[in-house]
């Protein structure tokens, strides 16, 4: 038997896979998150034409991270990510006011997917680095986030450029995933 | 292993001794023969700038380094050290100036094009609200823009209703960039915008063109355009030669992804790979030159 393969088997059994689904309107920071998940420099980032996937090792986990563009043209093909998804990331951008009814629209509609039926949704109020960001709970009135039965979800303030609340939030998601898979 | 060994043991001291017995035998020096074996362009260049880095002489590793101004001072320094004679050598001394000022000219082009970047685009800007009408202007000429935020920004590719969150990590540059194309070469970035309209291999133009902004501005980051600027500019690369080469990459990408017909917009990032790809290749050919080539 060789080295390697000795070393191969004294490795620990591989990592769980867990697909996340990253998804908001555009300039949102969906990106900026997913570049923060993966330690990667965040200040030559471009609006996202497609998606950009990403796999994260945390807490035992492999975290596989689809960041879909969230211009209005191509939200039609968000359903295309929807399978096998086991956390819904909402991120929203705290400071766009005049578009949190349009979020809020986004947001219900994914609810009532039927392939996103009961999957845990974690909602990002990010960039709250900036002055104007409504706070956490103000959002959380607005969406009207008390009525949702029938999944576990949580809200988190965040921002995505200095990284603050990121850990909260995916501590919450690792935490959601195990409890969902016992 | 073995590899880095031998680069090592060359650079250190194996090639010293080579250069001293070359030096010996015909009586020029490295440089010298660099000037008189190639005519202008990459090759020239790309070998005077190594052999001034991995010099042991202070005088020429400062050089590569030296301003624009002070070039002409160490060209004649250098001649001195390495006592070149100019009515022997007379093309020696504008070979390594001409050289000098592609070398420390793309460091300098970086430093102008990274100034840019890095300032953000705003609002309250009187010249950047100005860019950005002009490129409508110029790509719709006969639409009018019915106010400054409409959803009328998605026909030439933007996200949203207001230009200005577009732009986000390539700033000014990535609007002076799309600019720039619109107005020298007019009717090549409208063919562009129409076929990045169609209904079915479209794509959104002026966020790729973004995206292609930052490809450029990575490629030249990574020192991948020497070549392509020491064979397209016989002097220091400026700005408006970075802007041209961003219209080629908006030209080309265009042609790129017409041919090979994705089968949808989400897979813009596959295809922004493949043609990066295909770009660094052609940037390893020391002959390169990536210039727009138009159809007449």
């Amino acid at each position: 038997m060789g080295l390697l393969s000795i070393l191969r088997k004294l490795k620990s059994t591989p990592d769980q896979e867990v697909r996340i689904l990253l998804l908001g309107l555009d300039n949102g920071g969906k990106t900026t998150l997913l570049k923060q998940l993966a330690s990667e420099d965040i200040s030559h980032i471009t609006p996202t034409q497609g998606f950009n996937i990403k796999s994260v090792q945390s807490q035992g986990f492999k975290l596989n991270v689809w960041d879909i563009g969230g211009q209005r043209k191509i939200r039609p093909y968000w359903r295309n990510y929807f399978e096998n998804t086991d956390v819904l990331i909402y991120v929203i951008d705290s400071a766009d006011r005049k578009r949190f009814e349009e979020t809020g629209q986004e947001l219900a509609e994914l609810l009532d997917e039927e392939k996103l039926s009961g999957v845990p949704v974690l909602i990002f109020a990010n960039k709250q680095d900036l002055l104007t960001a409504a706070p956490a709970s103000e959002i959380a009135e607005g969406l009207n986030l008390h009525t949702i039965r029938d999944r576990i979800w949580q809200i988190q303030s965040c921002s995505a450029l200095t990284g603050e609340g990121i850990q909260d939030g995916m501590n919450w998601v690792c935490k959601s995933v195990n409890s969902k898979k016992k | 292993m073995l590899v880095y060994i031998w680069q090592y043991v060359y650079t250190t001291f194996l090639r010293y001794w080579f250069k001293w017995l070359i030096r010996q035998a015909t009586g020029t020096c490295e440089l010298q023969r660099i000037c008189s074996g190639y005519g202008p362009g990459a090759s020239r260049t790309i070998n005077t700038e190594y052999s001034l880095k991995s010099s042991k002489s202070k005088l020429l590793r400062g050089a590569v380094e030296s301003s624009e101004e002070h070039l002409g001072q160490h060209v004649q320094q250098i001649m001195k050290e390495k006592n070149i004679k100019e009515q022997t050598n007379p093309r020696f001394k504008e070979s390594l100036h001409t050289s000098l000022l592609q070398i420390t000219g793309y460091e300098s082009l970086y430093a102008s094009v990274e100034d840019v970047r890095k300032e953000a685009f705003c609002p309250e800007n009187t010249q950047h609200e100005a860019m950005l009408l002009e490129l409508w202007e110029l790509l719709m000429p006969s639409v009018t823009l019915e106010s400054r935020v409409t959803k009328q920004w998605g026909d030439i590719g933007f996200q949203g209703d207001d230009p200005k969150t577009d732009f986000r990590g390539m700033g000014v540059l990535g609007l002076t960039n799309l600019l720039f194309f619109s107005e020298h070469y007019t009717q090549e970035a409208r063919l562009v915008l129409s076929h990045a309209n169609h209904p079915k291999l479209g794509y959104s133009y002026a966020i790729v063109g973004i995206n292609l902004t930052e490809m450029a501005y990575s490629l030249l980051k990574s020192g991948a355009l020497k070549a392509h600027f020491y064979n397209t500019v016989p002097g220091a690369p400026k700005l408006q030669h970075f802007h041209q080469l961003y219209c080629y990459l908006a030209f080309e990408f265009d042609k790129f992804w017409l041919a090979e017909e994705p089968e949808s917009i989400m897979l813009f990032n596959q295809y922004r790979d493949k043609f990066h790809h295909v770009v660094r290749t052609l940037l390893e050919n020391p002959r390169v030159s990536l210039t727009l080539s138009a159809p007449s």
